[in-house]
């Protein structure tokens, strides 16, 4: 029973992070139908944000959540308005492109400015472990979970009821129609993918406290980002968090069944059934894949 | 008598000179010698293949500097021609073929790790060219009945034989190991090392599993781990992989009297990234800083090749950067005791090469896979790697208990 529990609270906390990595791919590819390769060096690049302000400044992982977002929202604004606005209305595989030879890009030059090492954010406090009758919980990934989720909630409400999230829910919805509006749609998209680039970056510093940081690593949670997406529904907040969340505890548990080594195996292999018997996800909603 | 010795001036002249132009048309030309080398320098094995590029330049630095190798009564300049495959096995064994047959280059160092120097040294044994590989150690490699193929490190049991004996030795109450492998040639084949050496000495082995390249979460693997309870916990991978079952292992409370993890804890990223939780984890390498030998080669010692390394890269060499160092100097003695570039006679000068260098004793098997290497087992002590065997270069002793 503990061993069920503790397998049970690990693919939980695991599941928290997986949304965290996928809310900001989900939103661009749900509002600008992009779907930004670029999305996975982002979090790396915010991870390293959250590496050198704790390493120079101390600044601990969880206040650097705002540096890095704003860093990231900078970065991201800019790429839209500047490159990727103009091919935005091309069809799906350029603007891929697109944001694939940018990443190619960032990789590269994240290499040079950053040299290959693996580094990771050691707290000189480490927030520890807490057991609850056998079942460990480490903090610090509990901590990550619950900022991530909060993280994520707060970009549902700012979808849901402030003046600029209801632009880009327009945009989505129908561009024609929310042009007709007086919507700016370029500034809307411009938003868009920088709001991804915040949670990218938000996730980033998280996950610097847990994961090895190398500026290769981001293909790894681009991975995890698109089968949460397509999971959980794409475009939706609520679609990132089931879908982290269940992928979290199916990885656990098929590690524990089947042996660690099929852990991949199987979460691909439910994608796969799931995709035949639900194409819009868990929540997704007919009309937004 | 006077035709007889017009014929020898003759046959003299003609002899002298076709001699100096046997080594071959690249050699008179510019002096130079090209040595080839495939390396994942961009992909996921970067962090690999840029180590291995430090440690060959180290080495053209210092042989350039000493005004080249000597052939016969020349000296040659080394030249290094790289070529990125991408961490693309595939695209190694391509560029390995370009380098010899575009580049002509005259001799060649391997991709990184057991498999791709593996899919390369075929290319390599067709056109004769003598290679050295720098970081292959899986059996396997060697065993194909190829020629011209040599290798810096020993067998994998090298490393698993002397740790086994000592945590037997130290540790009374070991009964129970645990191994968990990433599913890769190098750290699944040692992995399964271990499992040998352990049965061998009656340990018995309660969990052994492997995990997938790319795995992000160890989570369910180590809380089976604890539920075997074992007193040594052997993970094999790399860097990455070691840094965050490392993490893991603390975040789900696991403790046991000896973690063993190879390869990563060499690497002084390792303890920079898992901070106190490095402390008491013990590994093997080919090679450690720490070792004493003394040689005829360019660096002389090992005190001066460290000294050297910190100088240009202001960090303490590791194993595979000394290894990828070693392989230059190897080629060297080769050269210049075979006095010719003739790839076959450098090759016989390889395969009977005996000598020390600043890497330790180099003499090759019949298959070209080293035999002189005796693998240092260390443990991080003090956020720093230690030497606990062989005894003759050992800083400290074995302490149990990882928490």
């Amino acid at each position: 029973m503990t061993l069920f529990l503790q397998v049970l609270a690990n693919g939980l906390v695991l599941g928290g992070l997986y949304a965290c990595i996928a809310a900001g791919f989900s939103l661009v590819w749900g509002v600008l139908n992009v779907i930004n390769i670029l999305h996975g060096s982002f979090i790396v690049l915010g991870a390293y944000v959250a590496y050198f302000a704790y390493v120079a400044l101390g600044i601990h992982p969880f206040v650097s959540v705002v540096l890095a977002g704003g860093v990231l929202f900078v970065l991201g604004y800019l790429l839209q308005t500047g490159v990727i606005n103009r091919v935005v209305g091309a069809p799906v595989l350029t603007t891929l492109i697109l944001t694939f030879g940018l990443d190619l890009l960032l990789n590269n030059a994240m290499l040079v400015a950053f040299k290959a090492d693996y580094r990771k954010i050691n707290l000189a406090n480490p927030l520890g472990v807490v057991d609850l009758g056998g079942v460990f919980l480490p903090l610090d990934r509990v901590a990550a979970m619950a900022l991530a989720l909060l993280l994520t909630g707060g970009l549902y409400w700012l979808l849901n009821a402030s003046r600029v999230g209801r632009a880009i829910v327009a945009v989505r919805m129908d561009r024609e129609a929310a042009l007709l509006m007086g919507v700016d749609v370029p500034r809307i998209y411009a938003v868009t993918f920088g709001l991804g680039a915040v949670m990218a970056g938000a996730a980033g510093s998280l996950l610097a406290l847990i994961f090895p940081i190398s500026p290769l690593a981001g293909t790894l949670y681009l991975g995890k980002a698109f089968v949460v997406c397509v999971l959980g529904g794409l475009g939706s907040v609520t679609g990132a968090i089931v879908g982290g969340l269940a992928l979290g505890v199916v990885e656990s548990f098929s590690a524990l069944v089947f042996g660690p080594e099929h852990a991949l195996t199987v979460s691909f292999a439910l994608l796969v059934m799931l995709l035949v018997v639900r194409p819009t996800g868990i929540v997704g909603r007919r009309g937004y894949e | 008598m006077a035709t007889v010795l017009v014929w020898a001036l003759a046959l003299a002249v003609v002899l002298s000179g076709v001699a100096p132009t046997l080594p071959g048309p690249a050699a008179a030309a510019d002096k130079a010698l090209r040595v080839g080398a495939p390396l994942p320098l961009t992909g996921p094995l970067s962090p690999e293949g840029l180590k291995q590029k430090r440690g060959y330049d180290l080495w053209v630095a210092e042989v350039n500097k000493a005004g080249g190798i000597k052939v016969g009564g020349d000296r040659y300049k080394v030249e290094m021609v790289y070529n990125d495959y991408q961490s693309n096995t595939p695209r190694a064994v391509q560029l390995a073929e370009k380098l010899i047959s575009d580049d002509k280059v005259n001799f060649l160092f391997s991709p990184f790790g057991s498999g791709a120097t593996k899919a390369a040294s075929g290319v390599s044994e067709k056109y004769g060219i003598p290679t050295i590989a720098a970081t292959a150690s899986s059996e396997e490699v060697y065993n194909q009945g190829y020629k011209y193929l040599f290798g810096t490190f020993t067998p994998n049991a090298t490393l698993t034989e002397p740790l086994a004996d000592i945590v037997k030795g130290k540790v009374g109450d070991v009964k129970k190991v645990a191994i968990l492998a990433r599913n890769d040639l190098f750290p699944l084949a040692i992995g399964q090392e271990m499992e040998k050496s352990a049965k061998k000495r009656g340990l018995e082995v309660v969990f052994f599993e492997k995990y997938a390249i790319g795995t992000l979460d160890h989570a369910s693997a180590i809380t089976q781990i604890r539920a075997a309870r074992p007193q040594w916990i052997f993970a094999t991978g790399y860097i990455n992989d070691l840094i965050l079952i490392r993490k893991q292992m603390a975040d789900l409370g696991v403790s046991a009297a000896v973690v063993t993890m190879i390869a990563g804890p060499a690497y002084k990223e390792f303890a920079e990234a898992t901070g106190p939780r490095a402390e008491n984890v013990t590994s093997a390498a080919w090679w450690h800083p720490a070792v004493r030998y003394k040689g005829p080669d360019v660096f002389g010692t090992t005190e001066n090749y460290n000294k050297l390394y910190q100088a240009v890269y202001g960090a303490v060499p590791d194993y595979v950067e000394a290894s990828a160092s070693a392989c230059g100097v190897i080629l060297q003695l080769a050269i210049e005791k075979a006095g010719t570039m003739d790839p076959r006679k450098v090759r016989d000068a390889l395969a009977s090469l005996d000598a020390t260098t600043f890497f330790g004793p180099v003499r090759f098997g019949p298959t070209g896979q080293i035999v002189s290497l005796e693998p240092p087992v260390f443990q991080i002590q003090g956020g720093k790697p230690v030497v606990i065997y062989p005894v003759a270069v050992k800083q400290s002793d074995l302490r149990i208990g990882v928490k």
